[in-house]
């Protein structure tokens, strides 16, 4: 285990999030364009976050009435720090972690579930019917995405007899565990876009919502909420790189290049399915979440267990 | 992790006052809402001050349960009040008496204990918490733990049987019917009926259990909400809140 000076990690954590959250709002435009048929335009994709963020800045910031300002403004904050504390622990290379302890697994789950908490001021705050029913609705099916999430999870630290993402890494020198534990990355995946309430389970910022914990946001803190949300994208794809698909394992390249691409692909999967699967209604997510993905999670540790034994 | 016991003091410190300072907050605060996370914020900050014990297992299961807990808890304190989601200020004190008798016996208690107590004098020697704690669990505290567990997991099927849409009462959206989009009639499904008005005051309860909510409730406030919501999805979800 090395020792990182705390600098490096800040700075690289702060690099590491904001790379990921500029390739995640292009991957966004691109994959959006494409599918409404716009050809020829890569030059907007590229720069359009940094116009989004520029126009969102010198936008005024509208307000309600008789907001509670403080858990308002405090909401998108919380959720961008927590995504950078998920994304702290993921393993860059063998030797390169920003934050490197023995229970990083859990760290990152913590993390992921702390992160309920801001969606709900964020929604509350604003003291205004729709961005209330969607705070409403997210707590009320938080426990639906974070036991599939959890359970996903867990599932790899079982072959590594390990919760330090460094072993789960080495663990998958022969087979990776998406190959192993086939279960555990569309698991994963879904649930997690669930806790960042992104594509088909948007469900607490929907447009039925008309943007739910978000229809009252604009300017400064909609860029703040914008960029907390793609941040844990971010940090979720970069979990599932090093967890399921052998993070820096790999030929030729050095880690640290493979590690880029496969939280690279991750993103960019998570990132289009807003663009390509449709909505689930909220009721019918919470059947499938407990009779489904639940069950299916719990067969999945024990595949975990049977497959190391 | 090897840190300067300087640190670690300061942390603690600032972890041990913080923990006491929201909790404290807990009670001077107007809202339901933010009591709870304050709270939440309390709990936090005992599990960084496991962390400093080295117990860092524990500390972050601490914090990742104690997430999902406080905010279902508040949503469950806010569906069982009177003060619909929570945003009505209301007085989180009550029973003063009771309460500061109760504070008083509480603190000298513990204080009392921190006073007799002998604490170690020496930090324990650092060793893997994380696998001495599994073979615990799995070990001699075994039948407690998977006792508790299944205990655990038992009110859950059942929590889970009677808030469940075809749970034990039928199906929770028999007899609910979409508004009407004519004052003069009872509901967009059928008309008006002669009732009486004795129901009137429990339909806040009634929506809550998930019970023929629209057969008496037809014509009372929160119309947007209910119109809304039913347009969109199917009579459920969110028109519980209706004006009180």
């Amino acid at each position: 285990m090395s020792v990182t000076p705390a600098w490096a990690a800040v700075a690289g954590v702060a690099g590491a999030v904001g790379a990921g959250v500029y390739i995640a709002a292009v991957a966004d435009r691109a994959v959006g364009a494409t599918v409404a048929g716009e050809r020829g335009r890569a030059g907007r994709a590229l720069g359009g976050p940094f116009r989004a963020a520029a126009l969102w800045l010198v936008q005024g910031r509208a307000t309600t009435e008789r907001p509670d300002a403080r858990a308002w403004a405090l909401a998108p904050a919380l959720y961008l720090g927590l995504a950078a504390v998920a994304v702290s622990v993921v393993p860059l290379t063998r030797n390169v972690t920003a934050v490197d302890v023995d229970a990083g697994l859990v760290l990152f789950g913590a993390a992921q579930a702390l992160a309920v908490i801001p969606v709900f001021p964020n929604g509350w705050s604003s003291n205004s019917m729709l961005p209330l029913i969607g705070a409403f609705r997210f707590i009320a099916e938080a426990l639906s995405y974070e036991m599939p999430n959890l359970l996903a999870l867990l599932s790899v630290s079982v072959p590594a007899s390990s919760l330090a993402l460094g072993d789960i890494v080495t663990s998958q020198h022969h087979l990776w565990n998406v190959v192993r534990i086939p279960l555990g990355l569309p698991l994963f995946l879904f649930a997690g876009a669930g806790l960042a309430f992104w594509g088909p389970v948007d469900l607490p910022d929907g447009a039925d919502l008309g943007g739910g914990t978000q229809a009252e946001t604009s300017g400064a803190h909609l860029l703040a909420w914008t960029t907390g949300r793609l941040a844990m994208l971010f940090a979720i794809s970069a979990m599932g790189a090093a967890a399921f698909l052998g993070g820096w394992l790999g030929p030729v390249l050095p880690g640290a290049a493979w590690m880029i691409v496969k939280t690279v692909a991750l993103l960019v999967v998570l990132v289009s399915s807003r663009h390509l699967v449709a909505r689930v209604r909220p009721e019918r997510y919470v059947v499938i979440s407990w009779a489904v993905l639940i069950p299916l999670a719990l067969v999945n540790v024990i595949v975990a267990a049977a497959v190391s034994l | 992790m090897t840190s300067s016991p300087l640190l670690v003091d300061i942390a603690f410190w600032f972890f041990g006052v913080m923990s006491v300072v929201t909790g404290w907050l807990v009670f001077r605060t107007d809202s339901m809402v933010r009591a709870s996370f304050f709270l939440l914020a309390s709990f936090l900050n005992v599990g960084v001050l496991l962390l400093l014990m080295r117990s860092e297992y524990l500390s972050l299961i601490l914090i990742l349960m104690m997430a999902g807990e406080m905010a279902i808890m508040a949503i469950f304190m806010l569906m069982f009040m009177m003060n619909p989601a929570g945003l009505n200020p209301m007085n989180m004190v009550h029973q003063h008496r009771a309460a500061v008798a109760g504070g008083i016996a509480a603190f000298v208690a513990l204080a009392g204990i921190g006073l007799v107590a002998r604490f170690p004098d020496r930090p324990a020697r650092p060793q893997p918490v994380t696998e001495a704690l599994g073979k615990e669990l799995l070990g001699d505290s075994m039948l407690v733990f998977e006792s508790a567990g299944t205990a655990l997991l038992a009110t859950m099927v059942a929590a889970i049987a009677l808030a469940s849409s075809r749970g034990r009462y039928g199906s929770a959206y028999e007899g609910s019917d979409a508004p009407p989009l004519d004052p003069d009639t009872r509901t967009a499904d059928a008309p008006a009926e002669p009732e009486p008005d004795e129901h009137e005051g429990h339909a806040g309860m009634e929506g809550m259990a998930g019970m023929d909510h629209g057969g008496d409730g037809g014509g009372d406030g929160g119309e947007g909400m209910a119109g809304m919501d039913h347009s969109g999805m199917d009579h459920r979800g969110m028109d519980h809140g209706r004006g009180s």
